[in-house]
């Protein structure tokens, strides 16, 4: 047998922060084949990624390029050896034409090179002339610059090209051109390494699959003799949530928020449903399924939505301050960026929601600190600047901001996020909690566990809509992944 | 649990920076001075004078802060000055300096809106949209005053005007009941910050003597800043503001109606310039159109000065106005003393430059220290 294109042993990655991102990973990729890389969330598989394109160096192991071993100090001397890496965030120069884009890497002086255009559009035949080399790239709907992205990355005639989820943003006609693209590569003799959370593309485009789950390859099988489930099954694992679901059926009240054919055009599909007092609603979905869309739009957030939003009967004005005004409450996804105003302190930051005309230290500053003792924030006190708080404690704040009496209606998006293991155990503890005080919660997290574990109802969605509603006492994780990133979604389970 | 307060941290440089720098800046102006065998550089009236020479650009100053705390940019304040001055000159013989003085802020208002919309609803940069502004508003002081100085002639409305502007309000007294104001709010309030205030402001008023007297101008200065600064202090409508600057998406996402925050910004913004113009307007009863040019730059440096980041979040209107007297102390010094005219500009600008970089160096050591 040849020696594989490339092969790992034993990498691992530990950051100089103590956090283990790989305890020892095997991969061997062969020449033209495609190569399907799994893993839930901070599995390891961006770490694996940035080893493989030089962008970081491995902590331990060992990488063989055509049975050398390698050590690649920088992206420049992967790219040499002749391993190309798309980013999933494309990074193109949006101003620059296709050409230009293409020939970024180009050392050498002068802006047009005729030999380097002549590559160019060689390289654009190869694909089929997908798009006009004189094009900017910022006019181009985003499926044609993913295309553009993979040209850039074939100009240096690679034997490897790895692709971190080129589908993810991309509608279904697009998806089509890339998976053409990626079998006429493999066909040329390239291998492919192609990572995505799309279960039924990886059965459909792969030959081989590895799945990575902690750190660690747990699966690595040949596509053919594998299935959506199998697949689905190794990426979760077994749970290490240390949340149990309640055994005890919860108290739920009356109806409280009601969302009826909320509608984004091309965004979101219309949807409908109600929320009770005392309900955890979870969403479970994909990366670019529309959750957050949903939450926002039900938070009034998004202006071009249509639709209704009423709570307790009464409708809610289309604008955040009227959806506050009514007691709905947002936990953005980007708490850094939505969430928080850095600049302030906890006790400043709390107090942002609150209106009136003078400011009461008298009043907001017992407030904070009963904040800081419930939900456990370790910082110095209500004077500390949310900017110095750890990811999850900064999150508890922004968590914090809306446990005022007035809100009836708590709309959580991917809460837990980046926080560790403790703090977010306080957080869905927290969310219980709350629930039980009569609070209508819609939760919407990546970590599928943690929605079994606290959801009443799990709503899944998938392309805007939701196309499934599951009891979460009834499905596992396994079951969750594969109706959300399954085409099976629409059928079996559907309630 | 009482708050505590950070000393170190009130008095750093990073924090006080600015008013150690004009004190220094007077020491060194006075020790100059009196080298020289001239007057007395820190007398009173000298004092009086710069604060005088200040107010116009102070009130834009102040105003131009609360614009940059909410994140955007008003390069158009001199160019509006210059209009409402044009109106007020323009329009006051014909129906007399209160009615004018109200139609030159309303139209210094109108050009805020405009702004205002343009950049928050059309969603163009702040800094283009004022610096086509700053151009076409002058532009329209060219056509209303075709090009010539206008004047008013008539005694009684330029009486008036004078009276508005040049009428010396007497400080002694409100000065020093200020000081015991200070002081009983810092015993009652168990607060020593007001404290420092109170007892600098009492020195200043008997070194100063009871026939002090200052240039209305200066008052209005005061008292504008003084409201500016108990707002942002003290309100909600205060802390939103620095809210919609600091992270505009998570105060929009609170609830807060952000476009009308930056919109009012803009028209406070406009309105303190119109204001400033009419002040301007009194001060000759006159008007040439390229009046205040370029002043819209010394507006922004003075509350460069005074460390507020034009990123937004953050700024201090006080400090804006002790960073407008330092601008002008400095011109003061120059011609006082005569220094030679030619130097001034270069000293300006590195003192801008130097004070920018002492607030961002500092920042940055503040961050790593943690």
């Amino acid at each position: 047998m040849v020696a594989p294109l490339l092969s790992l042993a034993g990498v691992e990655k530990v950051w100089p922060n103590g956090t283990i991102a790989l305890r020892g990973v095997d991969l061997t990729v062969q020449a033209g084949r495609v190569h399907g890389l799994l893993g839930a969330n901070g599995a390891g598989k961006s770490t694996l990624i940035k080893i493989l394109a030089g962008a970081i160096p491995p902590s331990g192991g060992s990488v063989s390029w055509q049975g050398e071993p390698v050590r690649w100090s920088n992206p420049r001397a992967a790219r040499a050896a002749g391993v190309a890496t798309i980013y999933q965030h494309i990074p193109l120069v949006p101003t620059l034409s296709v050409a230009e884009n293409m020939l970024l890497e180009q050392r050498g002086g002068w802006r047009h090179d005729r030999s380097g255009r002549t590559r160019a559009a060689e390289v654009a035949q190869a694909l089929g002339d997908p798009f006009d080399l004189d094009a900017i790239v910022g006019d181009l709907p985003i499926g044609t610059r993913q295309m553009v992205a993979i040209a850039q990355g074939l100009m240096s005639d690679p034997a490897l090209l790895i692709m971190d989820e080129p589908t993810a943003s991309l509608a279904g006609h697009e998806r089509e051109q890339v998976y053409a693209t990626i079998r006429r590569l493999a066909g040329e003799g390239r291998a492919v390494l192609f990572v995505s959370h799309f279960l039924d593309e990886i059965v459909a485009l792969t030959d081989e699959v590895t799945v990575l789950r902690d750190g660690r390859a747990v699966l690595h099988e040949q596509t053919a003799d594998l299935d959506e489930a199998a697949i689905a099954a190794a990426i979760a694992g077994r749970s290490v949530a240390a949340l149990e679901r309640a055994k005890t059926a919860r108290a739920i009240g009356a109806p409280v928020l009601d969302v009826r054919d909320l509608a984004l055009r091309g965004v979101l599909a219309p949807t409908s449903f109600v929320v009770s007092a005392g309900e955890i609603v979870g969403i479970a979905g994909m990366l670019g399924a529309g959750r957050s869309e949903l939450l926002h739009a039900i938070f009034g957030a998004d202006p071009a939505v249509e639709g209704m939003v009423a709570l307790n009967g009464d409708v809610v004005g289309r604008s955040p301050e009227d959806a506050v005004a009514a007691g709905i409450a947002l936990v953005p996804e980007d708490r850094a960026a939505q969430g928080f105003v850095p600049g302030m302190t906890i006790s400043e930051n709390l107090a942002l929601p609150r209106t009136g005309i003078l400011i009461s230290h008298e009043r907001e500053d017992p407030a904070a600190r009963a904040a800081i003792d419930r939900l456990a924030i370790k910082a110095s006190g209500p004077d500390a600047l949310v900017s110095e708080l750890s990811g999850g404690n900064a999150q508890k704040v922004v968590i914090a901001k809306w446990l005022t009496p007035e809100t009836r209606v708590l709309l959580l998006d991917e809460p837990t996020a980046g926080i560790d293991i403790g703090a977010r155990t306080d957080i869905l503890r927290l969310i219980r909690t709350l629930a039980d005080e009569g609070l209508a919660v819609l939760l919407v997290s990546s970590e599928f566990e943690e929605l079994i574990a606290v959801a009443d109802r799990i709503l899944v969605m998938r392309d805007g809509a939701v196309v499934a509603q599951v009891d979460p006492a009834a499905i596992d994780e396994a079951g969750l992944i594969q109706l959300a990133s399954g085409t099976t979604a629409e059928t079996g389970m559907a309630a | 649990m009482n708050r505590t307060t950070d000393w170190r941290q009130i008095f750093g440089l990073r924090e006080a920076g600015v008013y150690y720098a004009l004190l220094i800046l007077l020491a060194l102006l006075a020790a100059i001075a009196h080298s020289r065998g001239l007057p007395n550089y820190l007398s009173a009236q000298n004092l009086g004078n710069i604060a005088y020479q200040a107010s116009l650009v102070g009130i834009m100053g102040v105003a131009m802060t609360v614009m940059l705390i909410t994140g955007a940019f008003d390069l158009s304040v001199a160019s509006v000055a210059a209009l409402a001055a044009a109106v007020l000159v323009g329009l006051a013989p014909g129906i007399g300096f209160p009615l004018a003085a109200v139609a030159a802020i309303t139209t210094a208002i109108g050009v805020g809106i405009v702004n205002g919309v343009i950049v928050q609803f059309v969603g163009i940069n702040a800094f283009i949209v004022t610096l086509g502004t700053l151009t076409a508003v002058r532009g329209l002081v060219l056509v209303l005053t075709d090009g010539r100085s206008l004047m008013v002639e008539q005694p009684h409305v330029l009486q008036q005007m004078l009276a508005f502007e040049s009428t010396r309000v007497p400080l002694f007294w409100p000065l020093l009941a200020i000081a015991v104001a200070l002081l009983v709010l810092a015993v009652v309030r168990k607060h020593a910050l007001p404290v420092v205030g109170g007892v600098v402001i009492g020195a200043l008023a008997l070194l100063a003597g009871p026939a002090f007297a200052v240039a209305a101008p200066v008052v209005y200065l005061a008292l504008f800043t003084a409201i500016v600064w108990a707002v942002l202090r003290f309100t909600v409508v205060g802390r939103r503001v620095y809210a919609v600057g600091g992270n505009a998406e998570a105060a929009r996402l609170s609830g807060i109606n952000v476009h009308a925050y930056k919109l009012g910004a803009f028209v406070l913004s406009s309105a303190a310039a119109g204001f400033a113009g009419v002040l301007f307007g009194c001060r000759l009863g006159a008007i040439n159109p390229t009046a205040l040019q370029g002043a819209e730059l010394t507006v922004i440096a003075a509350a460069i000065l005074g460390g507020t980041s034009l990123l937004g979040g953050a700024g201090s209107v006080l400090k804006t106005v002790v960073g407008a007297l330092l601008l002008f102390t400095l011109t003061n010094g120059f011609n006082v003393l005569n220094l030679g005219a030619s130097y001034q500009g270069l000293i300006e600008g590195i003192v801008v430059i130097a004070a920018a970089a002492i607030y961002t160096v500092g920042g940055k050591r503040k961050a790593t220290a943690r």
